[in-house]
């Protein structure tokens, strides 16, 4: 498909960011975002090119404006709802239920 | 499949799943000969980059037969030749590209026609 | 919802926007935190297995694998000749095997050509020898510009090739998957293997470096 994935030749992106001493992840939920996508694909409900494929239909705008392993969480959260793995109801509600619970904990 | 467990990582990491097939092809394609990329536009999954459309290269060297993505988004396991085919910077880039510039991409037979 | 951001991610926010790194919204570790407590709960996923998945990577492996396979080609003539006619054989010998590295080829940068590789598609990269892509590999300033303008790309790397150098660069759009071996750096017919190796930087394998020189 002619998403924002296929980006060779593209202008106007500007300077390429390097990170001197990068470390491998910058934040805990991306090491969860890629072990878990790992994991999940090790069930064999779909292969690399579904992976792919499940990335590049993120909406172009925010494909761009995101970061790397939101694309990933994206295609993650949407093959595992069209693989029936999950709902996006139940997922909604875990977020919720997890964010009231983080809200709890900080007013103690 | 069942469960990834910890004690399985290592040696799940270390095999690997390689999209190569043992199957054989009949190659329709030789190295030197000038190719054209198929101008495409499916709306689902491809591994033409929109930048070589429609341009003319070379193939540089032959890969084997490997599992044709576009079919295996889908669900389909199709064996293709896969090829790794050279194209110039002016080629792809016109007077912007640089001639002591090339660029080489892997492409599976069906998108590419002999010129 | 920002007071969960920064307590969840801490002093990660600070280099995360330090670095220009698109920030993750908060929306985004919530969403994180429920996958996985939904998939631990329906036991889909093994919570000690993500934290062995994710150690590999962090600690185990990364680009001392490749600069193995880059020194040892230096030193012998017959293992470079291996190397650049079955990559996945050789590079197997030192047991760098399996997830993304399956199919692998070897380029080789000469007085006349530099190599360069990346994946405009995606962000495919050789896992065993060179570990997971730094952001920037997988950025989409690099994706869009090393096909287009290879020696602006390099030149804001900090090298600039004579012109009668050839570029190439490859794009990673199957399942083979490229590593380059640059040339052996002048003055270093003394050094050994180990040392040899630990001259061979990440970006010198990708082809947007060169190998450190041993003075430096």
């Amino acid at each position: 498909m002619n998403g924002a994935h296929d980006l060779g030749g593209m202008h106007g992106f500007g300077p390429i960011n390097r990170e001197p001493d990068e470390p491998v992840f910058h934040a805990e939920w991306e090491r969860r975002a890629f072990a878990i996508t790992l994991a999940m694909g090790a069930h064999g409900a779909w292969n690399l090119d579904m992976s792919r494929y499940a990335r590049e239909r993120m909406e172009p705008g925010e494909y761009l404006r995101t970061s790397y392993y939101e694309h990933w969480l994206f295609g993650l959260q949407l093959l595992l709802t069209e693989k029936g793995f999950l709902s996006e109801a139940e997922i909604e509600q875990r977020m919720r239920d997890i964010a009231d619970e983080t809200n709890a904990g900080s007013e103690s | 499949m069942p469960v990834l467990k910890a004690e399985n990582v290592a040696a799940a990491l270390r095999e690997g799943s390689t999209a190569r097939l043992a199957q054989d092809l009949p190659a329709r394609f030789v190295c030197g000969q000038r190719v054209r990329v198929a101008n495409i536009n499916p709306q689902d999954h491809t591994r033409i980059p929109r930048y070589v459309r429609g341009h003319v290269g070379v193939v540089d060297s032959d890969q084997g037969v490997f599992i044709f993505p576009d079919a295996h988004a889908r669900g389909e396991k199709v064996a293709q030749r896969l090829y790794s085919v050279r194209f110039t910077g002016t080629e792809l880039w016109g007077p912007q590209g640089k001639a002591d510039t090339a660029v080489y991409v892997d492409l599976f037979e069906s998108y590419l026609a002999p010129q | 919802m920002f007071v969960y951001h920064a307590k969840l991610t801490g002093c990660r926010t600070e280099v995360l926007s330090k670095h220009k790194h698109n920030e993750p919204l908060p929306e985004t570790v919530l969403r994180v935190k429920a996958l996985e407590s939904l998939l631990v709960e329906k036991g889909l996923v093994d919570p000690a297995a993500l934290d062995e998945l994710i150690d590999t990577y962090e600690t185990r492996i990364g680009p001392r694998n490749g600069a193995k396979v880059v020194a040892r080609a230096w030193v012998d003539p017959a293992y470079r000749d291996r190397l650049l006619s079955d990559a996945s054989a050789a590079i197997a010998e030192f047991g760098f095997t399996g997830r993304q590295g399956e199919d692998m080829v070897v380029v080789e940068n000469t007085p006349q050509v530099h190599n360069m590789v990346v994946c405009t598609l995606c962000s495919c990269y050789p896992w065993p020898v060179l570990g997971l892509p730094p952001v920037w590999y997988k950025s989409a300033p690099y994706r869009a510009r090393v096909v287009a303008e290879p020696r602006a790309v390099l030149a804001e790397f900090g090298y600039t090739l004579a012109d009668d150098v050839e570029i190439r660069v490859w794009d990673s759009t199957a399942e083979v998957r490229y590593l380059v071996l640059p040339m052996r750096p002048a003055g270093t017919q003394d050094l050994d293997e180990e040392l040899l190796a630990e001259l061979v930087t990440r970006d010198a394998m990708i082809g947007t470096g060169l190998p450190r020189s041993p003075r430096a």
